[in-house]
């Protein structure tokens, strides 16, 4: 077997004996422990509070649009800061290489302003 | 750390020379797809006329820059190796450029006079025609995979176009979800291959996995697991589920899109892959590729043959075709550039067949509003041009000479003889048996508008808006142009070099 897969074999065994050690435990206390179920028992556990409705919820639409426009200046942070630490190696070439990936972001940004996404209604 | 190494490598950062001439279509095409968002943006509601022709000539301007560069003839290669400019890569850009022009006269009056959102659809169309552009350059994982991204996207929201339709939002989300998952396994086929040659770029991958050291099941794995990828973005037979009822849901402009120049972005992306990356490793990529052409030619033809609806008829037919282009990657090893020209050439003539039979569907459906072969009935007695038109969309379609397709088929069966294997004999075989059996659903729909009667005697005249007429005109136009002057192609496939030079031994 070579190194590679052998240090795979160490996951493997992590796994077996995660996957033994949750069962035994939860066996165990399954067969130790008295089972007397009742309705107010067998309700879903909310910190003590009666649970209302289903378990099914909406939620606004909205928050879709304000997390993709999120994931704009995401990205655009995920390159600037690389980017800042290493300006002066790259100079003008590199300003305005980001002054392109800025204006193509900002332009995706002004464009859901104007088709008023931004409002919240 | 971080800081130590970035003191290491700051010295040696050199900005990259760049060939502007080189990266011109690129540059035209982003700069306008950028206009038209401006445009969007200020007139908003106002701005939806203007879309359909500005985006129309957004198409056509990067042609310019493409022809300077075919007269000009010279490969150049960019970034390192992972942009390359040569004849094949601007004979796809404009075969790209072109099919999206195609299918913005196709769209034009059919989302004008539907409950469509109009602007976005030209800046998703636009924005996906870029990534398939620069998908005809990528010779770099990273680069392939952006491409990939950038025109799947759009695609898989043009799918779910038609908002209040049910079938148009299942369109749309069964693409996405196959979508995903096939990007999910090719990306994670180049991991692996980043892993075991320790660089991105293509040349470097196809000369790391051509060496004897690496001949370890994970290479294979690798190289499986990319191909089966892009195999469900071309709707190969066995991962071609997504493709009818994709193709029927969708707004039918979208559908010609997708069976046209998404597909096509699928097999340049193979052809980089298979042709410059997996070279070395033909003993993986042909039995693979043979599988897959003789189950995407065989299964597509049978279930083709019991469609009662054009645009799934279609889809399947283009589940065949597919599977008539992946045919040559099976023999690449014993004739690379036949393989290469035949692949290049099927994909063009294919374009212009395939754009062209939907062009006649959506034509026709505007009269009968029906998606159904039998409301093709009686087409010759009241819209005669239509008839012939979609008589040769199909013939060609079916490989009759003297028409584009029939061409297309011919240097497919001389790439596969040249081989000179008993593989590609049989493949040939294969192929041959399905072309006969292709040819009897393509006459179903000729039988029909020649012979059959109209449905309900409604003999009333097709209205057909000049955007169909023109695109009519393009389509049928190169399909016979094809097949008369088969020659025409061959000054961009004729020289391959470029690409062949770094196969082994080619």
């Amino acid at each position: 077997m070579s190194d590679f897969l052998r240090s795979y074999l160490t996951v493997g065994i992590f796994l077996g004996v995660a996957v033994v050690l949750v069962s035994a435990l939860l066996g165990l206390s399954s067969l130790l422990r008295p089972s007397k179920p009742t309705p107010q028992k067998s309700i879903v556990y909310e910190s003590g509070v009666d649970p209302v409705g289903t378990g099914w919820a909406q939620s606004q639409i909205r928050y879709y649009i304000f997390a993709l426009l999120f994931v704009v200046f995401d990205v655009e942070a995920v390159f600037i800061f690389p980017w800042a630490t290493r300006l002066e190696a790259y100079g003008l070439f590199g300003l305005i290489e980001m002054g392109i990936f800025i204006f193509i972001l900002f332009l995706s940004l002004v464009y859901a302003w104007r088709k008023g996404v931004l409002r919240w209604v | 750390m971080i800081a130590t190494l970035l003191a290491q490598v700051s010295s040696t950062f050199e900005p990259p020379t760049l060939d502007f001439h080189a990266l011109a279509p690129e540059i035209t095409f982003a700069a306008c797809v950028a206009l038209l968002y401006l445009v969007d943006m200020i007139k908003l509601e106002d701005g939806r006329r203007l879309m359909p022709g500005l985006s129309g000539l957004a198409l056509l301007a990067p042609l310019i820059p493409i022809m300077t560069l075919a007269l000009d003839g010279a490969d150049r290669t960019l970034f390192g190796g992972a942009f390359v400019v040569d004849n094949v890569a601007l004979l796809l850009k404009a075969m790209f450029f072109l099919s999206g022009y195609v299918v913005v006269l196709l769209s034009t009056n059919h989302l004008a006079e539907g409950d469509f959102w109009e602007s976005e659809y030209y800046l998703m169309l636009t924005s996906s025609l870029l990534g398939m552009v620069v998908m005809s350059s990528a010779r770099d994982l990273v680069t392939i995979f952006v491409a990939l991204e950038l025109l799947s996207i759009p695609a898989y929201l043009m799918a779910t176009w038609e908002k209040r339709s049910l079938r148009s939002n299942e369109a749309g989300l069964k693409y996405y979800l196959m979508g995903v998952f096939a990007s999910a396994l090719m990306l994670y086929g180049m991991s692996l291959l980043f892993g075991i040659s320790g660089s991105t770029l293509l040349t470097d991958i196809g000369a790391r996995i051509a060496e004897g050291n690496s001949s370890t099941p994970i290479v294979s794995l690798a190289i499986v697991l990319v191909i089966v990828g892009f195999a469900f973005k071309v709707s190969a037979v066995p991962f071609h589920s997504w493709a009818p009822d994709t193709y029927e849901g969708a707004p039918t402009p979208v559908t010609a899109f997708l069976a046209v120049a998404s597909k096509a972005a699928g097999f340049v992306a193979l052809l980089q892959l298979a042709f410059v990356g997996f070279a070395g490793r033909t003993d993986v990529v042909e039995p693979l590729m043979w599988v897959l052409a003789a189950a995407s030619m065989t299964v597509g033809n049978l279930i083709a043959l019991r469609q009662t609806n054009i645009v799934r008829m279609l889809a399947y037919s283009g589940i065949a075709q597919a599977g008539f282009i992946l045919a040559p990657f099976a023999v690449m090893s014993d004739s690379a550039t036949e393989s290469l020209t035949a692949v290049v050439t099927y994909l063009v003539i294919y374009a212009a067949m395939n754009l062209g039979a939907f062009v006649i569907v959506i034509a026709v459906a505007r009269k009968t509003q029906s998606g159904e072969i039998s409301s093709f009935g009686g087409l010759f007695g009241y819209a005669p041009g239509l008839t012939v038109a979609m008589t040769v969309f199909l013939a060609s379609l079916a490989g009759i000479p003297p028409l584009g397709g029939w061409f297309a088929k011919f240097v497919v069966f001389k790439a596969l003889a040249t081989a000179g294997t008993p593989w590609g004999y049989s493949l040939a075989v294969v192929m041959a048996v399905n072309s006969v059996v292709a040819f009897y659903y393509y006459a179903l729909v000729l039988k029909a508008m020649w012979f059959d009667e109209a449905p309900y005697g409604d003999t009333s005249p097709v209205r057909v808006p000049v955007s169909l007429i023109s695109a009519t005109g393009l389509t049928a136009g190169a399909t016979i142009l094809f097949g008369v002057f088969p020659g025409l192609l061959g000054h961009f496939t004729g020289s391959l070099e470029g690409i062949i030079a770094v196969l082994p031994g080619g």
